[in-house]
């Protein structure tokens, strides 16, 4: 068993490589998929019904969709319209508007337990569209939702493994290759089981962070 | 894409559907087990099982299918692929719904707890007669969450060979070289279900709102 | 129709929510440096009033004049863009009844947000205003505090010193003490008599019938959707012309 996890550590680059890529791959899906959701938000909010009516569905949808499912559909289905994307794009959309629909709901429950009158003292003092939201509404909201906006990104780290299916060197693609490779399973997917937890410890610290500031404003 | 391969999709959904049940049939009291050690605070065993829920949390679930479904016939245990499947998702979801009944349980309100100790009533009646039934009622709405969350990871199945909806979907792909159009009638067999456990949620929720309005 | 002296000038008025007439043709205006305490019974339109003035709630029938200029309709005749009433609603100040500070910005922060943002003020100016401002509500040393660390009468002084740095030509007050302890309304009060006699044009709901009283150039006392009643406050409590107005004077004159 020791010699397998040396075979593991003589394969470290491979496996850093691929923690890696999870982390590229999970930050700016989280980063895009929160600046979807900012507008996102607004919209389910609207009250233009047609506009917070098709939002919703688009939410909804997406929330009744399994991940796997949904990034085969842009790997494999967009090509049938002419869009051919590789697997480090498709990755990243499937990632990013996938997790963009269920960060645009967090916000949205966060938005709606928010008491009333300090957006509207926003109102009164001359705020109003995107600066509004921007400005007044929004900061609160990531205050209030930091915690489930925190575990939804533990959701999208763990949903980059899916992309292993596409040939996406993540790391749970490099356990794969090292596994295939040297015949270690063990060694090499407990390996990459604890360094997902170690992501996941990461943001979760990071969360607390946040709620420490956040209890300070509240 | 012809009815026969509809119907190859319909009986991956069947397999679909009967792993999922059966992994939240299990996992739902070892979830609670678990819950109750760590409520408990048995010493060491609390704190192991505090890191389990932790690791599992953090572990996607392809990557613990891969690790079991590999790994255990090394060590000596035979495991085919739909038992490899079922392990992962009751190891995957009794951790999550772990976390759903402690935190019912840290809510739960002492001073009944020892009411039923005050009129004689021993540890395992208080838990089956006052406890249980009252934490049943705040988990249910984040078990049934968790029960959508279960069948949204359940396409990675099909990863170790299981023939579940996805790989139905895929195999069809592959030999028509036309891949939307089964993973379409795919999510169609999904969304229903999901969208029926995420009302099924709120419809809860929504009830036990207006019962404590009353 | 708008008398030089008038800041605020507001004509039939009208509002209805559903069935319910909240504010049945309204009509009064405000001189410069007046303090006009709005009275009446719970429910009889005073919040929807207010909201009314800045548009935060839309009339339904009659016209808003500030310093001359319509609010609510452009010079075109049609309901102004969101941008425009904007512009419009930084001229009025808005004190509200659970002070409505903003959570995730700092006591100075909160002075200095609109200012800066919607009225693009250079912030280093607007910081100095703002550290004044402070000063005079008794907060200098609350600067760097986020709200959720004051007492109520300092988040309501707050909320003043934050309508005072828009620099706004009338200031609006709701109920500005009554989410108070007893025991915390007194200092909220100072500063609103600060305000009066310094000749800010004000226009304040409450239920303080003292404050009414002696600081209030205007009573104008509502009662179901209507202005019953205005006069001097010496006159008003005195001798109320309206049976209305004395049955309301004497439950609150007893409580
Ligand atoms: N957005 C709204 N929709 C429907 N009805 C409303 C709305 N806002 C106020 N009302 C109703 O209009 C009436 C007047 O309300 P308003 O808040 O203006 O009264 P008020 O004089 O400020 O009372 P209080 O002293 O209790 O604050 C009330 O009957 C209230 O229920
Ligand atoms: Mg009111």
């Amino acid at each position: 068993m020791i010699r397998d996890f040396a075979i593991v550590w003589s394969e470290r680059d491979l496996l850093l490589s691929g923690l890696g890529n999870t982390t590229i791959l999970s930050v700016l899906s989280a980063i895009a998929g929160l600046v979807i959701a900012f507008v996102l938000t607004p919209a389910l909010m609207s009250k233009r019904r047609w506009l917070a009516l098709t939002v919703r569905v688009f939410v909804d949808g997406m929330r009744c969709v399994p991940f796997l499912l949904f990034a085969y559909i842009v790997y494999y289905g967009l090509p049938s319209f002419g869009i051919r994307l590789d697997n480090w794009s498709s990755g990243l959309v499937a990632l990013t508007v996938y997790h963009a629909a269920y960060l645009a709901e967090i916000l949205r429950g966060a938005w709606v337990a928010q008491p009333r009158e300090p957006i509207e003292a926003g109102v009164a003092f001359g705020f109003s569209g995107p600066r509004l939201f921007r400005r007044i509404i929004l900061p609160p909201l990531l205050l209030a939702a930091g915690p489930v906006i925190g575990n939804q990104m533990i959701q999208i780290v763990k949903d980059s493994a899916f992309l292993t299916i596409i040939a996406l060197p993540e790391l749970t693609h490099a356990a794969s290759s090292i596994q295939s490779r040297h015949y270690v399973p063990f060694a090499a997917f407990i390996t990459a089981v604890f360094l997902y937890w170690g992501l996941c410890l990461v943001i979760e610290a990071g969360v607390s962070g946040i709620d420490r500031l956040a209890s300070a404003r509240r | 894409m012809s009815a026969a391969d509809v119907l190859a999709i319909l009986q991956g959904a069947v397999v679909t559907v009967t792993l999922s049940l059966i992994g939240i049939l299990i996992g739902l009291p070892i979830g609670l087990g678990l819950a109750l050690l760590r409520w408990a605070n048995v010493p060491v065993i609390a704190r192991v099982v505090a890191v389990y829920v932790s690791v599992l949390r953090a572990t996607p679930l392809v990557t613990l299918l891969l690790l079991l479904f590999f790994a255990l016939p090394n060590v000596g245990i035979a495991i085919g692929p739909v038992s490899a499947a079922i392990l992962a998702l009751v190891m995957n979801t009794s951790a999550f719904n772990c976390e759903v009944w402690r935190a019912a349980l840290m809510n739960f309100p002492k001073e009944q707890y020892e009411a039923a100790q005050s009129v004689g009533m021993h540890a395992s009646l208080r838990f089956r007669r006052i406890v249980l039934p009252q934490i049943v009622r705040v988990s249910l709405p984040g078990l049934v969450n968790e029960m959508s969350l279960l069948i949204k990871v359940t396409p990675v199945l099909a990863v170790v060979g299981v023939v579940d909806i996805t790989r139905a979907a895929v195999r069809i792909g592959a030999e028509t070289y036309e891949p939307l159009p089964p993973f379409l009638v795919a999510i169609a067999m999904y969304a229903p279900i999901v969208f029926a456990l995420v009302s099924l949620q709120r419809f809860i929720e929504r009830r036990q709102l207006a019962a404590e309005a009353a | 129709m708008t008398n030089d002296m008038a800041v605020l000038d507001v004509a039939g008025i009208s509002k209805r929510f559903g069935d319910l007439q909240v504010l049945s043709d309204i009509s009064f205006t405000v001189t410069r440096g007046e303090t006009v305490c709005v009275l009446g019974p719970s429910g009889s339109g005073k919040s929807t009033l207010l909201r009314c003035i800045n548009w935060l709630e839309r009339p339904d029938a009659g016209q808003i004049y500030l310093n001359g200029d319509r609010i609510g309709i452009n010079n075109g005749g049609v309901v102004m863009s969101d941008r425009e009433l904007s512009r419009v609603r930084t001229r009025i100040g808005m004190v509200f009844q659970h002070f409505a500070l903003w959570p995730h910005l700092t006591v100075l922060q909160n002075l200095m947000e609109a200012p800066v943002q919607v009225q693009r003020r250079p912030a280093a100016e607007v910081r100095e205003e703002a550290m004044a401002l402070l000063a005079k509500v008794g907060l200098s040393d609350k600067a760097d505090v986020f709200p959720a660390r004051l007492s109520g009468g300092q988040k309501q002084r707050v909320g003043i010193a934050r309508a005072l740095a828009m620099k706004p030509d009338v200031l609006l007050f709701d109920e500005p003490t009554s989410a108070l302890d007893p025991e915390l309304v007194g200092e909220v009060l100072l500063v609103m008599r600060e305000l009066a006699r310094e000749g800010r044009t004000m226009v304040i709901v409450t239920h303080e019938m003292g404050f009414a009283r002696d600081a209030a150039t205007r009573i104008l006392f509502m009662d179901r959707g209507r202005v019953v009643e205005t006069g001097p406050p010496e006159r008003f409590f005195v001798s109320p012309d309206t049976e209305r107005a004395r049955q309301f004077i004497q439950r609150y004159a007893a409580g």
